[in-house]
């Protein structure tokens, strides 16, 4: 969408464009403006010290400057930015690594940023301050943008020699407002940590209190990989950004091969045959708006092999476990992880689903609670609007044994990875209602739902035992009393029989039954072939 | 039964419990199902009783637990009255039950008598005993005149009671007629049961049990056990037994409890059922032959209809043919005759009607 825009206002800069429609980027709102701000610095520190194969260390402080107006400090340890790097990295629009790459990544458009910068500078004409530390050099710059041309400027104040890495960014905003909310920082934080159990973030509040999110593992995630992309799933805009940027093929029928999973020569020959007014032969930088509808549309109609789905790095069974425990610590904890599938027939991507309730998601005053993900990135906002919300309103949950949803000690974590995440809008806030996305969302909450349903009735019949327990214990005195004037025993012996045997009888198997329930096997070893969203047996009966 | 060896029974219930309490099992006892559909008619003696199946009552059972403590409380209790030699009724026992759990339990063991009656008909059927063995009394009702002498020992004394000299208002029949009490001497010639009391002081008065030789013996409604038990003796000594009922439906139930046994106390079985006594009257059919009481004849009511029509569906009433067709007579006629009406003409009728009936046999079966 934002690119249809971007060809209306060609004759702006990006930057011009953004900052007269701030809230495109999810500028919008005193509080959102800022967790928008911390999100965007988080997840670059976040995917940068992974590519770099860093345990994360993210520190965040947030000060009162005056009424709507903070100063934000967010450090990490990651690899830091070269100065060759730094002014295209913080001030220019659509310049980060990320734009075109076919990856699993937080970010996936490399907007945020420099959209702090803007944000920054549009509201208190103050500069972004930066502190990098990269290939032995330490420096000190400020960072700012010149609109018009969408360019950065910059100026290095300072520069020593170090041994450390990392990045440090320090800017003010004012219209902008610290809550401790659903959509606040602290939130984000804490489902951020909650989603990458690998790293340790801290985070000081204007009123300087200091929390932190230890790490709960202790090894980075398995590094994501690019994958070319699968033709199915693009789109004319994509088409022809591919083709702007491809210099190294001579034709578009090379381009078409280089470029996309699975297109060998000979589909390459079925597109050229049904698409004989195209020249193949041409640059691809030549094509057209037309011409590549028309691929677009022909490449619907060609027999394609699914593309492959092993680029896609969940967080971990173990991982969410772990940081479950160590965010939560519920009495009881499911989860589920589908085996990746594709949506719009091209795009991999897979859905996991940890389910806690009661414990300390009762203490935390936490009822009915849905945290998002999207590549392991919280989405805080326009939950309405969100096929992960939309989703799960319709999971019939008495059938799980739990009669009121939004009432019920329960946190429910969705999270969807993928190498292209369908966000409704460039606040990346909200998936859209992919319906084979919708499908595997639901399957994976049904399946962990089942999981806790397993867990309830196995409390219920706990509680039914240890009533009946009581009940029975009840007369033990008053039986033995009486079997005793009847048979000349000693009363004593008779009750401490007669307890012994109702104790054997009536065994408290809670403990055993809190256990979560093992993982159900079926889907494990499920390969992707078909490009169909695999349903497995039993779950088309919903 | 001599106390001696209900006290045995008692004994042996409580050391098998314990024995499967010592062998790690929840204490259990067998007692026979006592339901409508475990109640048979038992052809050969022509009585009801309880079937063959068993039913299991379980300590380790959240919905018997409590009952089951109960009963052993119960056995444990009239235990200790045969040992002190003492009676009780079943208020009695309820009220020397009627006590706190413990300090912590804020039970009592008995709240409410009710409670007690089926776990007293659970012990008897468990122990194969009756509560009269377990000293447990029932309230006394019935009355008897004639010739008859009784050895009572009670109380640590012995009387001879002659039960030709209770002058106006006759002996009455105590609830246990087996233990501690014989017949020392015994010269009438049959029995005659009279539903209502008023009809028994009619024939008291008019000498109708010195004239005939009978024993005279109302049971004041719905006969008690004790009285059944007495009627089971008299006809166990050869006399026939015949009863004088009103035509309507409670007269019809209190001469079938005495004959077959009634369905709630079919456990009981043959040692309270009198399948030889006869329904001497009064009858539908004595209309034709009495016309005076056709004008004393009142109109059936609805239960008394439903009886009748109910009496005649039980195999053990319509498989004797006079019955029947007495019943559809009461069915068509839709009237019922109170005994009473027998005074209608003239009070000393009755004493008549009597003797005819039994003289030309004119009675149902």
């Amino acid at each position: 969408m934002e690119d249809d825009v971007f060809k209306q206002f060609r004759e702006h800069s990006v930057a011009e464009f953004f900052k007269k429609n701030r809230q495109m980027l999810g500028f919008s709102g005193k509080v959102r403006s800022l967790t928008m701000i911390v999100h965007e610095f988080v997840t670059n520190g976040l995917d940068a010290c992974e590519e770099a194969g860093i345990l994360p260390e993210i520190s965040v402080q947030v000060e009162e400057l005056g009424k709507d107006h903070y100063k934000v400090t967010i450090s990490d340890n990651g690899p830091g930015i070269p100065k060759s790097h730094l002014g295209k990295a913080l001030g220019q629009m659509l310049a980060g690594t990320k734009f075109h790459r076919y990856i699993q990544q937080r970010g996936q458009q490399g907007i945020g940023a420099a959209a702090c910068t803007m944000f920054s500078y549009i509201t208190t004409g103050q500069s972004t301050k930066a502190i990098t530390s990269h290939g032995g050099k330490k420096l000190t710059a400020i960072i700012s943008m010149d609109f018009k041309k969408n360019k950065p400027i910059i100026e290095v104040t300072e520069e020593t020699d170090t041994e450390e890495h990392g990045l440090t960014v320090i800017s003010e905003y004012k219209d902008v407002r610290y809550e401790r909310s659903n959509y606040g920082i602290f939130e984000y934080l804490r489902r951020t940590a909650l989603a990458n159990p690998h790293c340790t973030i801290s985070l000081i509040e204007p009123n300087n209190e200091k929390t932190v999110f230890p790490r709960s593992v202790e090894i980075n995630p398995k590094k994501a990989y690019e994958i070319k992309p699968h033709p199915l799933g693009i789109k004319p805009h994509d088409l022809l950004e591919f083709a702007k940027h491809s210099v190294e093929n001579k034709r578009i029928s090379s381009f078409l091969q280089n470029t996309f999973a699975r297109v060998s020569a000979a589909k390459v020959e079925d597109l050229k045959s049904m698409l004989p007014e195209i020249d193949f032969n041409k640059r691809p930088d030549k094509m057209s708006w037309e011409d590549a509808e028309a691929i677009v549309g022909a490449i619907e109609n060609v027999k394609w092999i699914a593309p492959s789905t092993d680029s896609l790095v969940p967080i971990g069974r173990e991982q969410v476990e772990a940081s479950f425990r160590n965010i939560f610590n519920p009495e009881v904890l499911v989860i589920t992880q589908r085996s990746p599938k594709v949506y719009r027939g091209g795009i991999p991507f897979s859905v996991e689903v940890g389910i806690a309730y009661g414990g300390g998601v009762a203490a935390a005053n936490k009822r009915g609670e849905v945290m998002r993900f999207a590549n392991k990135v919280p989405l805080l906002f326009d939950a309405g609007g969100c096929a992960i919300t939309e989703t799960i309103k319709t999971i019939d949950w008495k059938r799980y044994n739990i009669r009121n949803f939004d009432e019920e000690p329960i946190a429910v974590l969705v999270n969807v990875v993928s190498v292209h995440v369908p966000y409704t809008s460039a606040g990346k806030q909200a998936l859209s209602s992919e319906e084979d996305l919708m499908a595997e969302i639901k399957f994976a909450v049904m399946e962990a739902s089942r999981g806790i349903q397993r867990f309830i009735s196995g409390r219920k019949k706990a509680n039914e035992i240890a009533t009946k327990k009581k009940v029975v214990s009840r007369y033990i005195e008053q039986l033995s009393n009486d079997l005793a004037s009847l048979t000349q025993r000693k009363p004593e012996r008779i009750a401490k029989e007669l307890r012994e045997i109702v104790e054997e009888k009536y065994v408290d198997t809670k403990k055993e039954s809190i256990k979560p329930p093992e993982k159900p096997k079926a889907n494990e070893d499920e390969s992707n072939e078909s490009g169909e969203p695999d349903v497995n047996e039993g779950e088309t009966n919903e | 039964m001599s106390d001696s060896k209900a006290m045995k029974k008692l004994e042996e219930l409580g050391r098998g419990m314990v024995k499967q309490i010592d062998a790690g099992e929840g204490p259990t006892f067998e007692t026979t199902l006592r339901t409508k559909s475990n109640t048979i008619y038992d052809e050969g003696y022509g009585c009801l009783r309880t079937g063959e199946k068993k039913e299991t009552r379980k300590y380790l059972s959240v919905a018997q637990a409590r009952t089951f403590m109960q009963t052993v409380a119960i056995a444990a209790k009239t235990k200790q009255f045969l040992a002190q030699d003492l009676h009780t009724s079943i208020r009695g026992l309820f009220y020397q039950l009627k006590f706190s759990l413990g300090e912590n339990l804020d039970e009592d063991l008995f709240t409410e008598q009710s409670e007690s009656n089926g776990l007293i008909e659970d012990l008897e059927v468990a122990l194969k005993i009756k509560r009269e063995d377990l000293h447990l009394t029932t309230d006394r009702k019935g009355f008897l005149a004639g010739n008859m002498k009784i050895r009572d020992k009670f109380g640590g004394e012995e009387t001879i009671i002659d039960l030709a000299k209770q002058g106006r208002s006759g002996w009455s029949i105590p609830s246990d007629v087996d233990n501690g009490m014989e017949i020392e001497s015994l010269e009438a010639d049959y029995v005659l049961v009279v539903e209502k009391d008023a009809l028994w002081q009619r024939l008291n008065e008019d000498k109708f049990w010195k004239e005939e030789n009978c024993l005279l013996v109302t049971p004041k409604g719905q006969s008690t056990r004790g009285t059944r038990r007495l009627l089971r003796k008299l006809a166990d000594k050869k006399l026939p037994v015949y009863c004088l009922m009103d035509c309507d439906a409670w007269g019809w139930y209190i001469y079938w409890t005495i004959k077959t046994g009634s369905m709630n106390l079919a456990y009981l079985g043959r040692d309270f059922a009198v399948p030889e006594s006869r329904f001497i009257g009064v009858t539908m059919s004595d209309i034709t032959e009495f016309s005076f009481l056709d004008k004393l004849t009142i109109k059936a009511k609805d239960v008394d209809i439903k009886r009748a029509e109910e009496m005649m569906s039980y195999p053990w009433i319509n498989r004797h043919k006079d019955w029947v067709r007495e019943l559809k007579l009461v069915l068509k006629t839709k009237k019922k005759i109170e005994q009473d009406a027998l005074q209608g003409q003239r009070l000393t009728f009755v004493g008549e009607y009597i003797k005819q009936k039994i003289e030309n046999k004119e009675w149902l079966s």
